[in-house]
């Protein structure tokens, strides 16, 4: 796993009180893990705090499993 | 229809979401009746909701603060006596949040990190709304701060969770600090007890649609709508009403003080022998 993938993985146990093992590129955050509207968008924050980038509400709203999350941001922080 | 009630009276309004909120009424309502006032909000809120928007319409600036927080919030006084160009007149704290309602936590096993944070930013941050205003001296005398509170707090209603402990806080707090400033600095304190309303925190109650209904039918004037609210609370933000203080007032169209209503009492009766969700009719029911 990627630093990256790794550091979000991380963000979302502890933001969404989900079970490490339910954090699968595959999940989505509103269908899987329990997540409602405002936890996405405090999920889109403090992603963009960790990896001190900014995540345009266009492209976030277009996030929603863990992988397009991760892929954004390894994308942005290349 | 407008009556100058606020007029040359500067306030700040905490919590207006999108159109849908209650303060959002609130902050439109008093920009009619003369006042001046800021808008506030969390920055997870200002990016989720249209506080913003709200700001240029009434010709505003949106302050992001957090209100658990002391720091942010003295910082929101002082932006806000500068924007405004005096002491504060009114404040109103429409805030309320609990993750364990969020996280579908049952009030029998709440998790305990949650409940502290549906206190603090429920309640607490009511606290420290005024503690703050207090030490900065921020508020004119007979100024007035409202909180929006529910029924909630002081009987049991299914579902409510762990937010019937914080409005129950909520109702204290403006009652122990209603004392201090009230004496100090003549400044009211005082909650309403709002009728449940669709609003996007209120839609995130258990049975809300249910329990709207059912409010609805009880009362003998009906559901006050988040419109009437706000008017309410430009009466409590106005001169006319410097004596009320301390108190939590109902705006529930007379939903607090009923029983049992006729029509109720006889629907009561036709369902008690169906099976329902807790169990089948002739079993005994968990939560009759």
């Amino acid at each position: 796993m990627s630093d990256v993938a790794a550091k979000v993985k991380a963000i979302i146990v502890d933001k969404l009180g989900v079970d490490e093992s339910e954090v699968t590129n595959e999940a989505s955050f509103t269908n899987d893990l329990g997540a409602d509207s405002l936890d996405t968008v405090e999920l889109i924050m403090e992603f963009e705090k960790e990896f001190d980038l900014a995540i345009p509400d266009d492209q976030a709203e277009k996030i929603s499993t863990v992988g397009e999350a991760i892929a954004h941001i390894e994308e942005a922080v290349k | 229809m407008s009556y100058n009630l606020l007029q040359g009276k500067r306030g700040i309004v905490f919590g207006a979401l999108n159109p849908d909120s209650i303060a959002w009424k609130v902050a439109e309502r008093a920009h009619e009746e003369g006042a001046t006032l800021t808008l506030t909000n969390t920055a997870v809120a200002m990016r989720m909701g249209e506080t913003q928007k709200l700001a240029e319409k009434l010709n505003t600036i949106a302050i992001s603060a957090d209100a658990t927080n002391v720091e942010d919030l003295n910082n929101l006084f002082i932006q806000s006596m500068e924007a405004l160009g005096g002491k504060i007149d009114f404040v109103l704290h429409s805030i309320g949040m609990s993750p364990n309602v969020r996280k579908e936590r049952h009030y029998s096993d709440l998790d305990y990190n949650y409940l502290n944070k549906t206190l603090d930013v429920s309640a607490v941050s009511f606290h420290k709304v005024l503690q703050t205003a207090r030490k900065l001296d921020a508020i004119n005398e007979w100024g007035s701060v409202v909180a929006l509170s529910y029924v909630a707090a002081q009987r049991t209603f299914y579902g409510y969770n762990d937010m019937a402990d914080a409005k129950a806080l909520l109702e204290s707090i403006a009652r122990s600090f209603g004392y201090i400033y009230g004496r100090e600095r003549r400044v009211r304190i005082n909650t309403i007890s709002q009728s449940p309303t669709i609003t996007t925190a209120g839609s995130g109650v258990a049975g809300f649609n249910r329990l709207l209904d059912f409010a609805e039918r009880m009362s003998p004037l009906g559901n006050a709508t988040a419109e009437e609210c706000a008017d309410y609370c430009i009466t409590l933000f106005s001169d006319l009403t410097r004596k009320v203080t301390m108190q939590n007032l109902f705006n529930d169209g007379g939903f607090s003080n009923m029983g049992m209503s006729l029509r109720a009492l006889q629907q009561y009766e036709k369902g008690l022998h169906e099976d329902c969700e807790c169990g089948p009719a002739a079993e005994e029911h968990h939560f009759d």
